[in-house]
């Protein structure tokens, strides 16, 4: 479960991010993070993986209160997520079986599950035949395919997808968000971070919509009024300060 | 650690080396060159404490008599050195130490009557060659003694040798005190019944080689100092070259140790494979600098020695074998060796994790 109780988060250089946020993920929960560029849509998804730390509030993830938690417990943390990014973060130089596997070497797994788990997810993700080629030998939907099975190897409570329909055509957009739902079937939280209304209208989930640095609306797919967040402010002022 | 893990990070510290090469040749030389120093100038600083013994022996007084001189003359030279060296805390020697009613004269290790006789004997033994027991067969000398056969074969010698008393000093760093007893044995005189005074021992012969010894010594402490700031300033050198090396490979891992991160891998794990890279970095150079400093020692050092004493050994300097001292070697540059790789490392990564 993903908790935040009036949550705020103040860069180290003054900038406001976040301002008395609350909201509540339960587990297995599909939910996408929408806003403009600059709302705060990231430094959400940043804390969520302690990347920083929060100003204000409570803020509880998958059992770990982060208001709180002491550095040598991150790393646990971080093992109930599977994070995929937008840019894949895939290493040239190693195999896509090398990629996947790597997620699961650098969290201490014994080489015999590797073995195991590695070709499960591949397959999970259509890409069994392609283990042994190069992130440079892959399509752009490919990669972020390859990007899911690292995010889902090491079996993680909540899978975040920051824009992961950012860099790929529609055909691959369909492809992807039937992976994330397969992937929610599976009992895992799926938190997909955008700003294409067109997934939202199609997938007709929960939206959670943050602007200047606060929740300005939280519903599901079919009451989401994506009119009024087309028309609402870009790159808004916020409290005197730059929204991040 | 579960072993997987341990041989996976052993594993990556070696391709981190082979990554860095340049670098790491560079951090190798360095060390090497610190820890080969270090190791010369300990073996040096041994080879004097090796032969202190005979360095110590540079450690006396030694007051020649007159030949001409009797027993009651001797005597009474005795106790004016046994009263002088009593006074002085530089000689460990008190007039209790002297059995006078036994003795006539003092036999204490710190402080002693040496015959012409025994000097003869110590000379012969010191120099156990042919040529000189026939130098003092022959009737040249005018001593005491005149050179004859004892009537069995044996050759008596000729005894051109002094009598003397010596003193063993305990403390030299007091070299006013050395000074200030020297002045008070040059002062010792004999009175005759009208008072007139004379001299008992001529300055030339108070025989000393303090100022050998100190300069021994002082020699030895200065290859001390020099030894530990050499050390200390390429211990510093090797610390940054090897600081580079470990961030270099950080530069070029940056991405992916982002990304460990984020998957949840703990610090210890990033930091062992940086760590191993500093191991391999100390290791090597220790073994390196250990065959280094085999060469050093049996082909130049003893070479140095022997040339410097010449064949004969006329100086008993003697060397150590380089097999007394292999495992102290071995034990301190593996030390050395790991301290500068695992510190510069931990550092390095200190900085990086922080960021």
């Amino acid at each position: 479960m993903i908790k935040f109780e009036n949550v705020s988060m103040i860069y180290s250089n003054g900038t406001p991010a976040l301002n008395d946020v609350s909201l509540q993920i339960n587990d297995g929960e599909f939910v996408f993070i929408v806003g403009h560029s600059g709302a705060g849509k990231t430094t959400l998804t940043r804390l969520l993986i302690c990347e920083e730390r929060v100003s204000a509030g409570r803020l509880e993830v998958n059992g770990f209160h982060l208001e709180k938690i002491r550095s040598w417990r991150i790393p646990k943390l971080r093992r109930t997520m599977g994070v995929v990014f937008q840019d894949f973060k895939l290493f040239d130089k190693m195999t896509v079986y090398e990629n996947v596997a790597f997620a699961m070497r650098v969290v201490g797994a014994k080489p015999k599950l590797i073995k195991k788990r590695v070709p499960f997810f591949l397959d999970i993700v259509g890409l069994s035949h392609k283990s042994d080629s190069f992130p440079t030998e892959l399509s752009g939907g490919e990669k972020q395919r390859v990007a899911f099975a690292r995010a889902l190897v090491n079996n993680p409570d909540t899978v975040i997808a920051d824009e992961p329909t950012g860099n790929v055509d529609i055909q691959m957009s369909e492809g992807i968000m039937e992976l994330l739902m397969k992937i929610n079937k599976l009992g895992k939280t799926v938190i997909v971070v955008t700003h294409d209304m067109s997934l939202i209208q199609a997938y007709k989930k929960r939206v959670v919509q943050i602007e200047n640095g606060k929740i300005v609306a939280d519903t599901n797919g079919a009451d989401f009024d994506i009119k009024s967040m087309m028309t609402s402010t870009e790159n808004g002022a916020f409290d005197g300060g730059e929204i991040r | 650690m579960k072993p997987s893990t341990f041989f996976y990070n052993i594993g990556q510290g070696f391709k981190g080396v082979f990554r860095n090469r340049v670098m790491t040749t560079a951090s190798i030389l360095v060390l090497m060159a610190c820890m080969v120093l270090v190791g010369t100038f300990y073996l040096v600083i041994d080879t004097i404490n090796l032969n202190f013994q005979k360095i110590q022996n540079l450690n006396v007084i030694e007051v020649m008599l007159q030949k001409d001189y009797d027993t009651e003359k001797v005597k009474y030279i005795g106790e004016q050195l046994a009263e002088i060296c009593d006074e002085s805390h530089i000689i460990d020697w008190s007039m209790n130490m002297w059995d006078r009613e036994t003795e006539q004269v003092p036999k204490h290790e710190n402080f002693k009557y040496i015959s012409s006789d025994e000097h003869l004997e110590i000379m012969l033994e010191t120099y156990n060659e042919d040529w000189i027991k026939e130098i003092f067969s022959h009737n040249e000398f005018h001593g005491n003694h005149e050179g004859e056969n004892d009537g069995v074969g044996n050759a008596v010698y000729d005894n051109p040798l002094r009598a003397s008393y010596r003193m063993t000093f305990i403390n030299l760093s007091d070299f006013d005190e050395v000074t200030r007893v020297k002045n008070r044995i040059d002062e010792i005189a004999f009175v005759d019944e009208s008072g007139v005074k004379t001299d008992a021992i001529l300055t030339e012969d108070i025989k000393d080689n303090i100022e050998l010894y100190g300069n021994v010594m002082s020699i030895k402490n200065t290859l001390y100092v020099v030894g530990l700031w050499l050390m200390a300033i390429f211990l510093l050198i090797s610390l940054f070259v090897i600081m580079n090396t470990i961030k270099l490979g950080l530069s070029a891992r940056e991405n992916e140790i982002k990304f460990m991160r984020l998957c949840g891998a703990t610090k210890h794990f990033i930091r062992m494979p940086f760590v191993v890279e500093g191991v391999i970095i100390g290791v090597f150079s220790a073994a390196a600098s250990f065959g280094i400093e085999f060469y050093v020692y049996d082909y130049l050092l003893k070479d140095i020695i022997s040339s410097a004493t010449g064949t004969t050994g006329a100086l008993g300097i003697e060397a150590a074998e380089f097999v007394t001292y292999a495992p102290l070697l071995a034990i301190a540059f593996l030390a050395i060796g790991l301290f500068a790789g695992v510190i510069a490392s931990g550092i390095s990564m200190k900085k990086f994790l922080k960021t």
